[in-house]
């Protein structure tokens, strides 16, 4: 039987705001441990939280940026467990209104189809602290300092149907996180982390399978492994006559094996109720307008751009997408209407990237203005340059700060593309050159590329090379 | 008369009249400490050394010629359960017994900008629950007018200590009667302000949306001149109303003339004994006859108040008691093999009987599939009440009840029925539920001598309201009487 | 309302004497059957507007406290972390 997986993640990601969520420590990652903690998110006892007024900008931007509905006014709840890492033995969340919900994702798969995610919500918690272990120690170590960064959830629809769609969701939702600037997305430091639910059903059906929720996701690669394997587990349950039951499990991307964690018996029981230490969240309607001006173009819609009206591949656009500077170069360059967008697409993804690569430069602490590159594009388009002079103009552009035309100019870069001119030379260099012609009539087909040297040489290098071949493969034909 | 008898205002005016030092108010009150302590225990912790230092330090400003709040110099309790840098603060529980907070609470810093001495930490329920100073880990408190008898609770130390002579005045704190109940039963006058103007930063959490911090004192006028040193504003709090508060102290007024007091049936009724509506009702005729007008009002919901109280203070003491678990601070266990065990046991040995009945009642109404049936229906109750309230308030001033049904009882008369213990709270509960301020006030005593207390109560933030009514009635009265004899 | 006193010490993390199950299975059974008389309310709880909080300013306040003052109070130390039984997850 054919099998369909479905998948729906909830992603938290770790907003990049100055002080934490309830407290005004340092949100910051990587310091020496448990200090940066004060008395409130270590859950002293007689310590009271005060929301930071930025996590709520934060996460209505993002609420904006995914299309939701934004809940102006809501509220925070507790989710109550006990775990060292927790010093309250609750997180403060929210529970029955989220800040944002209702809202969509649109994501470009690789093969350039728009895929829509539905988003069911968005909302605020705090993080929680970190566990070491060490095996030289008999005991587990707690270090308090994640404790209390902001954090938001957002948890999407069972609307995915693969890996390769997940991996396309998380990709885009990270880029907007980026985008919109609220979040470092430092994988590598846990910035965005990520439960993923999965459940298969046959093929055609309309009835979702039982699912299982898989925690410790670290990275979007481990999504990938952990669903094809977590959905290659469930079908061979069911090939076996077998029924999946509802768990959670711990997906280990080192051993990549997902194992149980718990069934849904023991499932904790969080006891949510309204966090009495914080009142009504009211955020002026005008404010939440606000917040959604200030935002720029997603890169979900850049991408779909770029490719739909722009006509660059998926592969070159999300490259420049990907870059929030090269994006922006683009974009400008685009605005400026001189050059094609696929040639400057692959100035910037060839030579343009090369160089920030090497010199670990962004393109926005160069010479090379967007006006330059247009510039730099239209006269190799139109002919006045060749490719590889172009090259050149690039580096001099970079050395010496000049303008395009300037540097053309200076160097003797521009290229003949005058018809009767390059046939002038043409016929001089093919009347000295009979021995070459018969050879080319008589089958010697590498003669014609000695010929257009040859021609090329008499021009001093500065016949359009293009157009001199032609030239010269119409006249031998003649 | 000794310095330790006189009223806050009174040791205020000998202050600045250098009738008297900082330090031989601190001696008094340190003296009387040492005399009558061992017999009331309603300290935790005394903090003679740092309380002499302070009333130094006073001596030595005065002799400065500094300008000083009306407060400075004079001693203050302060319950167990507010924050204080350096000062164990223990909640009276095991599972605190060495807990010193690194940070004060923000009334903390109130008392210590004004130059109060802190005499040291008054004795309460466990966590503040209770209803008679009972459960406290350490010792059981007295009341000073019969030490076989309760001085109430939670904050019966605080109310202890007022009434005996071993603190000036007193911060208490109030989730459904803590400063009102002991006030009552030690004949002294505690205010429980208005939800929200009394920042709870520091104060240990019971239940988060019913807690108050308020002061204790033997006159009006002390509790109003603590009051208008601890209210205001607080960033660290969220749940503190922005507002502008005045200075009650100053603005005190003793008449009652055109004050329309309200008169609720449902306080009155089955539970309550005679000679403690009687002792109120003649009280309200005494106001009445002084200019009051006195109506007759109806508050329906009140026979609901108590279920709703245990149930939202409960849920919410559940949650805060979660955090003491042995990891962070306080009390952990000895031995353990894992860390649910280690929990368990921690939490099993630091937690009296009292607490852990609050904590699985919360836990209980929280879990999945009872929700609805306690905590929502408990909030739609609390919402209806506070509408009754506001409903009558519309008609009326303030509203007239006994504070508590009775006169204290024995040491252990109620201590293995919980239900009949949590019934001395019918009457203040109401007004946590609503978040408004109450005030109780002496007025008189049962035939076996102990005192007896009425409870006014007002809208939100007339707190004025409240002291000028109980200051007119103590002029009324030519003062609530002397300290008791305590032998 | 019959309430499962071992599973409620549980979610609390409490653990009953054996010898004390008993008592406090019935205190807490009168005191649910107390509080359980609460009446249907045909009403709904809203979101109050009108107490809507302030917000905190976006600011970080750094060195406040040394580590050694906020550990002081904690039974066990070791590397500047706090220390629990082992966690084998």
């Amino acid at each position: 039987m054919d099998y369909e997986i479905v998948v729906g993640l909830e992603v938290h990601a770790e907003l990049n705001t100055r002080s934490k969520i309830y407290c005004d420590c340092k949100n910051a990652f990587g310091l020496e441990v448990n200090t940066q903690v004060c008395p409130i998110c270590m859950g002293m006892p007689g310590t009271l939280p005060t929301l930071n007024e930025k996590v709520v900008e934060y996460a209505i931007k993002m609420g904006h940026a995914l299309g939701c509905t934004i809940n102006n006014v809501c509220k925070q709840d507790r989710k109550n467990y006990f775990y060292p890492d927790l010093p309250k033995a609750y997180q403060i969340s929210q529970a029955e209104v989220p800040l944002c919900q209702n809202g969509k994702l649109e994501v470009m798969l690789d093969d350039g189809t728009v895929k829509t995610i539905g988003v069911t919500r968005i909302h605020i918690e705090e993080d929680a602290g970190k566990l070491l272990h060490d095996d030289s120690f008999s005991g587990s170590l707690v270090d308090l300092n994640r404790c209390g960064v902001p954090l938001i959830e957002i948890v999407s629809e069972p609307d995915m149907r693969s890996s390769a769609e997940a991996k396309a969701y998380l990709e885009t939702i990270k880029s907007i996180l980026q985008y919109i600037n609220i979040s470092d997305c430092k994988m590598q430091e846990g910035s965005i982390r990520c439960d993923v639910n999965v459940s298969v059903r046959p093929k055609g059906s309309d009835k979702f399978g039982t699912r299982c929720e898989m925690k410790n996701v670290n990275s979007f690669s481990a999504a990938v492994r952990g669903i094809e394997y977590e959905a290659k587990r469930q079908i061979e349950i069911l090939e076996n006559g077998g029924t999946v039951t509802q768990e959670t499990r711990r997906w280990d991307d080192v051993k990549g094996m997902s194992i149980s964690m718990r069934s849904k018996e023991d499932a904790q029981d969080y006891r949510y109720f309204p966090e009495p230490d914080l009142l009504t969240i009211v955020v002026d309607e005008k404010k939440v307008a606000e917040l959604k001006d200030s935002l720029p173009e997603l890169p979900n819609a850049k991408l779909k751009r770029y490719v739909q009206t722009m006509g660059l591949s998926r592969v070159d656009a999300s490259l420049i997408v990907e870059s929030l500077d090269r994006a922006a170069l683009m974009d400008a360059c685009v605005a400026i209407g001189k050059g094609s967008p696929k040639s400057i697409a692959k100035w910037i993804l060839a030579d343009i990237s090369k160089y920030m690569n090497d010199t670990g430069k962004s393109i926005l602490d160069t010479p090379l203005t967007a006006a330059r590159l247009c510039d730099l594009v239209a006269e190799i388009e139109k002919g006045t340059i060749s490719n590889s002079a172009g090259k050149t103009v690039f580096e001099a552009i970079i050395a010496e700060d000049k303008e395009v035309a300037d540097i053309i100019a200076e160097k003797g870069l521009s290229q003949n593309s005058d018809t009767s001119a390059l046939e002038a030379i043409a016929k001089e260099v093919l009347a000295a050159n009979e021995k070459s012609i018969n050879d080319y009539k008589n089958g010697k087909t590498n003669a014609l590329g000695y010929l257009v040297g040859q021609c090329m040489k008499a021009s001093k290098g500065k016949a359009n090379p293009g157009l001199m071949k032609e030239i010269v493969t119409r006249l031998v034909n003649e | 008369m000794e310095l330790y008898e006189k009223s806050a205002f009174e040791l205020s005016e000998m202050l600045k009249a250098k009738e008297c030092s900082a330090a031989e108010i601190t001696e008094s009150v340190l003296g009387r400490i040492g005399k009558t302590e061992a017999s009331v225990e309603a300290y935790v912790t005394v903090c003679e050394e740092s309380a002499r230092e302070q009333a130094k330090k006073v001596d030595e400003m005065i002799a400065e010629g500094k300008e000083l709040h009306p407060l400075a110099g004079i001693p203050i309790g302060i319950k167990d359960n507010i924050s204080t840098k350096g000062i164990l603060t223990t909640c009276s529980s095991k599972m605190l017994y060495n807990y010193v907070p690194p940070f004060n609470a923000t009334v903390m810093n109130k008392v210590n900008s004004a130059e109060m001495v802190v005499t040291g930490k008054l004795n309460m329920d466990e966590f503040a629950m209770g209803s008679s100073t009972e459960t406290s880990y350490f010792k059981k408190t007295k009341n000073p007018h019969d030490l076989t008898r309760i001085p109430g609770g939670s904050s019966g130390g605080s109310a202890a200590a007022v009434a005996s002579g071993e603190a000036i005045v007193a911060l208490g704190s109030d989730t459904g009667g803590s400063i009102r109940q002991p006030s009552a039963y030690c004949g002294v006058v505690g205010l429980k302000p208005t939800y929200g103007s009394v920042s709870r930063f520091g104060l240990v959490a019971f239940a988060s949306s019913l807690d108050q911090i308020g002061p204790i004192g033997r006159t009006v006028k002390d509790v109003a001149m603590v009051q208008s040193l601890i209210c205001g504003h607080d960033k660290m709090d969220a749940t503190s109303k922005d507002i502008a508060y005045p200075d009650y102290a100053a603005n005190l007024k003793n008449d009652v003339k055109g004050l329309k007091i309200g008169i609720p049936d449902e306080y009155f009724g089955e539970g309550i004994d005679a000679e403690v509506k009687d002792a109120v009702m003649e009280t309200v005729k005494l106001l009445e006859k002084n200019g009051a007008e006195v109506r007759k009002i109806s508050l329906p919901s009140t026979a609901y108040a108590l279920n709703s109280y245990y149930i939202l203070s409960s849920a919410e003491a559940s949650s805060n008691l979660a955090r003491f678990d042995g990891v962070r601070y306080g009390y952990r266990t000895e031995n353990y093999d894992s860390l649910i065990d280690m929990y368990e046991k921690t939490r099993s040995e630091g937690f009296g009987d009292e607490v852990k009945r609050r904590i699985m009642l919360g836990t209980f109404v929280l879990s999945s599939g009872f929700y609805d049936a306690y905590y929502k229906k408990a909030k739609l109750m609390q919402k209806k009440i506070s509408a009754e309230f506001s409903e009558a308030f519309a008609d009326v001033d303030v509203i007239a009840t006994p504070t508590v049904p009775s006169g204290a009882f024995k040491i252990g008369e109620n201590m293995g029925d919980p239900l009949k213990m949590y019934a001395t709270d019918i009457c203040t509960v109401t007004i946590n539920i609503a978040g408004l301020p109450a005030i109780s006030v002496p007025c008189g005593k049962t035939a076996n001598g102990m005192p007896i207390g009425m409870q006014l109560i007002g809208g939100h933030f007339r707190e004025q309201t409240l002291l000028d009514a109980a200051n007119a009635y103590e002029s009324i009265v030519g003062g609530f009487g002397n300290i008791p004899k305590i032998v | 309302m019959n309430i499962d006193i071992k599973h409620i010490a549980k979610l609390s993390r409490l653990r009953i004497e054996d010898d004390k199950i008993e008592k406090f299975e019935k205190d807490m059974q009168s005191i649910v059957n107390m509080v359980e008389q609460l009446p249907d309310i045909d009403d709904t709880l809203t979101l109050d507007v009108n107490n809507a909080m302030k917000l905190r300013e976006d600011v970080e306040v750094t060195d406040k406290y040394t580590r050694e003052q906020l550990m002081k109070n904690a039974p066990q130390v070791q590397a500047g972390c706090l220390v629990v039984p082992k966690i084998v997850d």
